[in-house]
């Protein structure tokens, strides 16, 4: 269950972390418009420590990492973490690759991570948090169907200041209500059940 | 990490953990009595496993945990824990797994024991938490040492057949009473 697998968008695909990935999460990690836009999901290291950090995650029953890619390129990762009796689901991260930023990609990313939440999994919600300066990823919450629930303030050091954390989730209904016309597989006709 | 000794009020004391009161303090967490807030009230309970997660809890560099020492008996436990040092924030927590000291305020002592000590000896920032917004003892004991409410997060539980709401918190150096 750990490593995710294959959730297909228009324009992105999720599929699962390979080794060959890693180079990009150092790379990523060690990026200051990504450190300063979310917190990172490790620190940079050595390529050793990555392939452990890989293995680890394969390992664990309660978060999933995908990869993302877009026109046969990595471009991003996500990172989930099913809640105990997999009645919700917290999205940890969803990172796109700061050289492709502001083409759509975050957001085709994350429609389809979370049609997978709520039309494959079944989960009842979806959590999340981000930084309050972070236009893009609320903007893309928000058209997603995501309503923020509290904020803690000053939560978060970087460049010098802090800044707030905007805490936000949706549920099942939210998601039907907005969705329900965006499946992942056309409808069966009737006969296939017969 | 595990925390020092810290005196308070009322016969409350935080002490450094031991195994034995660690393995005390687990089981206390399967009762029904305790668990209306707590849960899920299954797991790993062997003595190995507890065994392991005092001694990842004694090694870790990004919490601090103690016990609450009532009247010289291990009552409970408390901390801090997924301390970010950048961010100089930390999420505390605390449990009393004795049902027949609810209500004795010394939930309320330990909560000030921990916060004062996380601002003066720490160095943190913030502290937050999330508690069960029926658990009003809880959140009034928490509330007396400068947390203030940041939000609701609706339908967090389900227990006895109900969902519950949960109350998150958070609470600064300059939220501290100043009467201690």
């Amino acid at each position: 269950m750990a490593l995710g697998g294959t959730i297909r968008g228009k324009k992105t695909s999720l599929r699962m972390p390979v080794e060959a990935d890693l180079e990009a999460h150092q790379r990523w990690a060690a990026d200051m418009r990504l450190r300063h836009a979310d917190g990172v999901w490790h620190e940079p290291a050595m390529p050793a420590t990555w392939k452990e950090r890989l293995s680890e995650a394969a390992k664990d029953k309660q978060q999933v990492l995908w990869s993302i890619e877009s026109a046969d390129a990595l471009v991003g990762f996500a990172r989930a973490r099913l809640w105990s009796m997999g009645q919700g689901v917290g999205l940890d991260h969803l990172v796109i690759d700061p050289d492709r930023w502001r083409s759509g990609l975050g957001y085709d990313a994350a429609f389809a991570l979370h049609r997978y939440f709520f039309d494959y999994l079944d989960v009842l919600r979806c959590a999340t948090d981000v930084r309050a300066d972070n236009v893009a990823a609320l903007r893309i919450a928000e058209r997603l169907g995501y309503a923020e629930y509290a904020r803690g303030h000053d939560a978060h050091y970087r460049n010098g200041a802090y800044v707030d954390q905007v805490l936000l989730f949706m549920d099942k209904t939210t998601w039907q209500e907005r969705w329900s016309g965006e499946r992942e597989y056309e409808p069966l006709p009737a006969e296939s059940f017969r | 990490m595990l925390g020092p000794r810290i005196e308070g009020r009322n016969g409350v004391a935080l002490v450094p953990p031991t195994l034995d009161a660690a393995k005390k303090n687990a089981r206390a967490m399967l009762e029904p009595e305790v668990g209306r807030f707590w849960g899920p009230r299954f797991g790993d309970f062997s003595d190995e496993a507890l065994e392991k997660r005092f001694k990842d809890n004694a090694e870790g560099q990004d919490g601090i945990l103690w016990h609450i020492d009532y009247a010289g008996e291990v009552v409970g436990f408390t901390g801090i824990f997924d301390i970010n040092w950048i961010d100089r924030d930390g999420e505390s927590g605390i449990f009393i797994g004795r049902h027949d000291l609810f209500g004795k305020g010394i939930a309320s002592e330990a909560i000030r024991l921990r916060t004062q000590y996380a601002w003066t000896e720490l160095r943190l920032h913030r502290v937050h938490n999330w508690i069960g917004l029926g658990n009003r003892g809880s959140r009034r004991a928490n509330e007396k040492a400068g947390y203030v409410q940041m939000g609701l997060y609706p339908r967090s539980w389900y227990r006895s057949g109900e969902w519950y709401d949960e109350w998150l918190g958070e609470a600064f150096p300059n939220t501290f009473p100043a009467k201690g």
